[in-house]
């Protein structure tokens, strides 16, 4: 059975307590959607009786076994633009506009009959969320929907269940499910999966009544196939720059970080960031991606997706309040962001062969992507790239990952453009002399053999001139995150 | 089977690099910068090990 539910307003999603019953919440559902998308949300069809796997892998394993009787069926909302409407002799949905129902979707949310916390497996549009930040780490979920084939690009959320799972174990199911479904190479897990692979054998009872720690997150993570790596801040400080460059980096790889607050007792995902407008600074000193950072997003069980959070203070909780993050990471990398921080400055003992500004005046920014997307940036820019230099990056044997550093001076940083890049190997080992691919600027570049470079630095690397491509900077690449486009 | 070229043989117009230019480079990462590495490292497992054990704390949210 199908409701459809035409808003004039978004506060008019109080309809909702109409149309669904109680034991899924739907008070507390219609003021959280309220509170927080935005009025492009203009329908939204009920999906009655909707067979969630989730929610059914913890009512298999959970709710039916117990006294109180819970239904096996959820509810899903679906959220549409104002082009939408819906036939409901023949349901059939229709866009006033083209036939793409899909660019007038904006996501979905189940509910699950279980009284609280009922806002289970969930996909929402960073588009039409109030305040949402404006890169965030997404992937593109397929729904069937009456026959339909919708694609949403969003990160997945849910409340805790609160008996058998909590924060920790959502955030643990909201980045596997990011995973399965951005990297062909993993499996979906879930919700029951999440809470047994947090345990050493089955414990009988899923309550988990203490919660989940940080070594708990990890075993689910390399339970999963994934190689976590848990980066932990300096005790009883928040002045530790390095732990935050690092979390910054991770970020803007695409990687969603499982963040830990111990004193809040909390676990939230980090899932993207917000640059702050550029500033002109009379101080001189190099800066870090981390510096022009506003805020940071979350996904967090107790709200709808995408909160920003500042890096102090704020009403929620900031940065501040995270002090231990494990990024689960494919496989081959072995160079980590903190090694990366140290070697980039010391990029600049080259700067006179290649031409690099000078170190106080810059800002680096550096991530992970793999050698194919960068190939495809270029491929996209070539018009930007010497002819050799093109060659050299469609040539090099790159391994699956590689760190890029960008150099930009404060002007370039302003309008998205950068004087240098540096490709570094992500399987290089941190005791590596030379773990570089490639550093370049407009004019010269410094390519790098890796067969030979570790043997013999001089003989493992060459100079390359490069000649006038008409402009003095390059774009900066921003591919791993969407960029939010606000409705 | 076809030798394999290398790196530098694929690409027209490399030249060999000065080697008094890499000098200062050479001695930045080996006195300072690959010890610093191994030495935050380090330093970033035993925090890691330590955030581990505060594994008892309870990480569910009160308010809810």
């Amino acid at each position: 059975m199908y409701t459809w539910i035409p808003l004039s307003a978004i506060a008019d999603l109080a309809q909702l307590t109409t149309h669904i019953s109680s034991e899924y919440g739907p008070k507390a559902v219609a003021k959280k959607l309220a509170d927080s998308l935005s009025d492009a949300v203009k329908s939204v069809l009920i999906e009655h009786d909707y067979t969630d796997k989730d929610y059914r892998s913890t009512y298999y394993n959970f709710y039916a076994k117990k006294g109180q009787h819970y239904r096996p069926e959820c509810v899903r909302l679906h959220f549409f633009d104002a082009t939408v409407s819906f036939d409901e002799n023949t349901l059939r949905l229709t866009s006033a506009t083209d036939d793409r129902l899909t660019d007038h979707y904006y996501g979905y949310m189940v509910l699950r009959p279980t009284g609280i916390g009922t806002i289970g497996r969930s996909v929402l549009s960073p588009d039409v969320r109030r305040g949402a930040s404006r890169y965030i780490i997404a992937a593109a979920h397929k729904v069937h929907l009456l026959g339909y084939t919708l694609m949403i690009r969003g990160f997945p959320s849910m409340d805790q269940h609160r008996d058998v799972s909590v924060c920790a174990h959502a955030s643990c199911w909201s980045m596997l499910r990011h995973y399965s479904e951005r990297y062909p190479v993993y499996r979906e897990f879930l919700t029951h999966d999440i809470t047994m692979m947090a345990q050493q054998f089955n414990p009988g009872g899923l309550v988990p009544s203490k919660g989940l720690g940080v070594p708990q997150a990890e075993r689910i993570f390399q339970a999963a196939g994934t190689f976590p790596l848990v980066v932990a801040r300096k005790r009883n400080t928040v002045i530790d720059p390095t732990f935050y460059r690092q979390l910054a980096a991770y970020v803007d790889s695409g990687f969603p970080l499982f963040a830990a607050m111990h004193k809040r007792q909390h676990a939230v995902v980090v899932v993207g960031y917000e640059w702050r407008a550029p500033v002109n600074t009379a101080i001189a000193g190099m800066r870090y991606s981390w510096d022009e950072i506003e805020s940071l997003a979350v996904v967090d069980d107790n709200h709808l997706p995408y909160i920003p959070i500042p890096k102090s203070g704020g009403s929620l909780y900031s940065a501040e309040d995270i002090d231990t993050f494990i990024v689960a990471f494919p496989e081959k990398i072995f160079y980590p962001a903190e090694a990366v921080e140290r070697l980039a400055p010391a990029l600049f003992k080259l700067g006179a062969v290649v031409g690099l500004p000078p170190q106080d005046e810059t800002i680096l920014r550096y991530f992970i992507t793999t050698g194919s997307a960068l190939r495809r940036f270029v491929r996209k820019r070539e018009s930007e790239f010497d002819p050799q230099l093109l060659k050299t990056i469609m040539s090099l044997p790159f391994a699956q990952f590689v760190w890029i550093v960008e150099i930009a001076t404060e002007p370039q940083w302003a309008t998205n453009q950068l004087f240098a890049r540096a490709i570094i190997d992500a399987t290089a080992s941190p005791r590596e002399l030379m773990p570089l691919w490639l550093l370049h600027t407009t004019t010269e570049a410094l390519v790098f053999d890796r067969e030979t470079v570790g043997l013999e630095l001089h003989a493992g690397m060459r100079g390359l001139s490069l000649s006038d491509m008409g402009h003095t900077t390059f774009t900066r690449m921003d591919q791993n995150l969407r960029p939010t486009q606000t409705k | 089977m076809a030798k394999k070229e290398t790196v530098f043989e694929q690409i027209d117009g490399l030249v060999p690099v000065d080697p008094k230019a890499l000098v200062d480079f050479e001695r930045e990462m080996t006195d300072k910068v690959i010890p610093e590495i191994v030495e935050v490292l380090e330093e970033r497992r035993l925090l890691a090990e330590e955030s581990r054990l505060r594994e008892l704390e309870v990480l569910i949210d009160k308010d809810k």
